[in-house]
């Protein structure tokens, strides 16, 4: 009937569970996935990432001189998909967690990338880095006057290509 | 169609088993020229049935002694096919063969209700109604999971009803309940809820006692209903098992393992098996986690906090084994379609092995004592009885049924990942009282603690990930998957980039419809116990408000006070 005493001895030999922290070290393991950091000079701005991302943390926001992409810390779920998915192993899962912060724009990371303008249309679609990234691994190719046409204005110009192959016919 | 003997012989090399045979003899016997296709593909046996012959058809089937009511998934398939879908998933235990049962609902046609046959099915018909517009006969349709201020004809779930609609056509209004007269002047009304927003979902009872026993008790929930299966309709396949994850935030890994099985179901995807291994470790991880949160909760409500602490104590080194294993303490998010992300390292293993030999010894040691304290044993022992009858007619699931004398096990009766390599023993306890599902997961500790070891021994080597998989559209596929309540069950109609349509059903859907049967007779000071006792969720910041109907007093008292009033009995 006095058996619930000997919690005690266990209390006794376990001691204190909870640590100081902060004033002691986190518990966290080797394998921890914390926020991602991503690499500007290893990015290429492909948005693999952001198609993949499941909150949307990452976006792609094109403005007219730049391909600016952005990660809102305050978004991430910390799943690493970014990191799986990544084609140019640009981004790396850290162990940092201590992320609140009364400055909102310390949750934003940037990587800001030079834009390619469309020759057609003159719409910012891609990035350079990207179109030399596609160049050298297809290594020019066929497809090297349309790498500064954006895809609307391509699919425009095949269009009117196969058109005018099939009827003779120029189409304007 | 054909005739009854054509008939007959391609429902012999349909069936599993004789089990499955006498079913689907029995179904061509009532239902002749109603039925439409029969196919088998895996453990899955599909029927294609008009609407008109489904009442005679359930009718035919309810009362054979192993079957058991899984899930009802309704699908807006107009677009494709013209009509609406229900997909019946029943499931025979004894032969683990999962029975689906598809009804093409055109517009307009109404289905007569089943919620006499399979109880379970209650709260399926209302959903279906409130998110497609199907119309149930003989039976009150009223709202479940939409508000009660939602407009009549606007159903979200119909794929003709866009997001940005849904948001222009309501807009949340407070609902002032009102205080309604019972009639019966002794008699008290105590709601207890709706907010507990620190572990699960807000769940509110309201409790009618007389005195000190509770007489009758109602549930009302879904206030959180958020959407996600039509928020999945648009995320990309290997996007929806981090918002799966999500669903609940204590077995959040039952959930994306059972999203993406049903889609390598219905694709035919052939998962490498050291994947297999991978996810089975970790739903055994997080069993461990969850049941050890459990009791701790468990102890705490009975007022006995030492075994709580000591109960968490014990729980942080799995939580510890859960970031080494996925690199998240939880929501680990290493499942995807095809395999898992995340492989295990070769100095992890010895790592897991040291800290199950640990948790194995503190284990034993803490249960031994916390269950002999008297005063748990007396308010557990004969509290919150659930006869076994009742826990079969609804269909319920997990340790609640356990606990009520079936051996409901989803990893052993319709078994998946790799629980097929391993030797375990379902815990099943008879006496249907609080006690009784108190020691189904006492027990079930040592057997995941057991399963583990034997799948870390076993691990084998070789790939994670199948290299490549592709999607075809309107695939009908089933994953589920024992979590540390019952059996999680998603069904999912694939489409070209994105589930077409994605039905989860958590074990607290199928176990709260017999909370009130459970809560009859019992003393008020065990309400929140018994509540608990199906491992639904519970916080700290509970709060319930006793309203004495006769002099219209209301007081706010926390949740633990209603618990310990009566714990000086013990």
């Amino acid at each position: 009937m006095v058996k619930f005493l000997r919690m005690l001895a266990i209390s006794a030999r376990e001691g204190t569970a909870t640590r100081k922290y902060p004033f002691e070290s986190s518990l966290v393991t080797p394998e921890f996935r914390g926020r991602v950091d991503i690499d500007p000079a290893k990015c290429v701005g492909c948005g693999a990432c952001v198609r993949i991302c499941p909150p949307s943390a990452l976006t792609l926001n094109y403005e007219s001189d730049e391909v600016v992409l952005k990660y809102f810390i305050g978004r991430c779920i910390f799943c690493g998909m970014c990191a799986y998915v990544c084609p140019q192993d640009a981004i790396t899962i850290t162990k940092e967690f201590e992320l609140a912060t009364p400055e909102l724009n310390d949750l934003y990371d940037e990587v800001v990338h030079t834009a390619v303008k469309c020759n057609v249309c003159g719409k910012p679609f891609t990035t350079v880095k990207l179109v030399k990234e596609v160049e050298k691994r297809i290594d020019g190719g066929d497809m090297s006057p349309l790498f500064n046409t954006c895809p609307e204005c391509r699919r425009k110009l095949t269009a009117r290509r196969v058109g005018s192959g099939v009827t003779g016919v120029s189409v304007e | 169609m054909f005739s009854d003997l054509e008939r007959l012989r391609p429902m012999d090399s349909i069936a599993r088993g004789p089990r499955s045979l006498a079913i689907l003899n029995k179904l061509a016997d009532v239902c002749g020229d109603s039925i439409l296709d029969v196919t088998r593909d895996g453990i899955t046996i599909r029927i294609t049935l008009k609407a008109g012959c489904l009442r005679k058809a359930l009718e035919t089937i309810y009362s054979e002694h192993d079957l058991y009511f899984r899930t009802l998934t309704a699908s807006d398939e107009r677009r494709e096919e013209g009509v609406y879908k229900l997909y019946y998933v029943l499931g025979i235990d004894s032969e683990g063969t999962n029975l689906v049962i598809e009804v093409p609902v055109p517009e307009a046609v109404e289905i007569y209700t089943a919620s006499d046959l399979f109880r379970a099915s209650d709260w399926y018909e209302l959903e279906a109604h409130d998110l497609f517009g199907i119309r149930f006969n003989g039976r009150t349709l009223r709202r479940l999971v939409l508000p009660e201020d939602w407009p009549e004809d606007l159903h979200p779930l119909r794929k003709d009803v866009s997001v940005e609609e849904l948001r222009e056509l309501y807009q949340p209004q407070m609902i002032s309940r009102v205080v309604t007269e019972l009639g019966v002047e002794e008699v008290v009304r105590i709601p207890i809820g709706p907010y507990h927003p620190a572990l699960h979902e807000p769940e509110y009872f309201e409790l009618y006692v007389r005195g000190e026993k509770v007489v009758d008790a109602r549930y009302i929930g879904f206030m959180v209903h958020r959407g996600i299966e039509k928020l999945a309709e648009s995320m990309k396949y290997d996007q929806v098992p981090f918002l799966a994850e999500r669903i609940c935030g204590i077995c959040g890994f039952v959930h994306s393992t059972s999203y993406v099985q049903a889609v390598e179901d219905a694709l035919n995807i052939e998962v490498p098996e050291r994947a297999e291994f991978i996810r089975s470790i970790v739903l055994e991880v997080e069993r461990l986690h969850s049941h050890l949160l459990w009791l701790g909760v468990a102890l705490h409500l009975l007022g006995y906090d030492t075994g709580f602490m000591h109960a968490w104590r014990i729980r942080e080194k799995i939580m510890v084994l859960a970031e080494l294993l996925t690199g998240s303490r939880k929501t680990y998010g290493i499942a995807l379609v095809g395999g898992v992300k995340k492989d295990i390292a070769q100095d992890t293993v010895s790592k897991v092995k040291e800290t199950l030999d640990r948790l194995k010894r503190e284990y034993r040691e803490f249960v031994d004592v916390a269950t002999s304290v008297p005063q748990v044993r007396a308010r557990l022992t004969g509290t919150g009885i659930l006869p076994r009858g009742e826990a079969r007619a609804y269909s319920l699931v997990g340790p609640t049924v356990r606990g009520s004398g079936l051996a409901r096990d989803v990893r052993k009766d319709y078994t998946y990942a790799a629980y097929h390599y391993v030797s375990f023993n379902v815990p099943v306890y008879t006496e249907g009282d609080n006690l009784a599902r108190t020691l189904v997961r006492v027990d079930e500790v040592f057997e995941s603690i057991s399963i583990l070891e034997q799948l870390i021994d076993m691990l084998p080597s070789g790939p994670i990930m199948v290299e490549s998989w592709e999607t075809q559209p309107m695939k009908l596929g089933i994953g589920s998957v024992e979590a540390p309540r019952g059996e999680v069950i998603h069904v999912v109609v694939t489409g070209h980039y994105s589930p077409y349509r994605w039905r989860v059903r958590a074990p607290t859907y199928q176990n709260l419809q017999a909370v009130p049967i459970m809560l009859k007779g019992v003393d008020l000071a065990d309400a929140p116990l018994t509540i608990a006792s199906i491992d639904p969720c519970f916080s700290c910041t509970d709060r319930a408000t006793i309203i004495n109907l006769r002099s219209g007093s209301v007081k706010t008292v926390p949740i633990e006070i209603i618990s310990r009033r009566g714990s000086g009995r013990g």
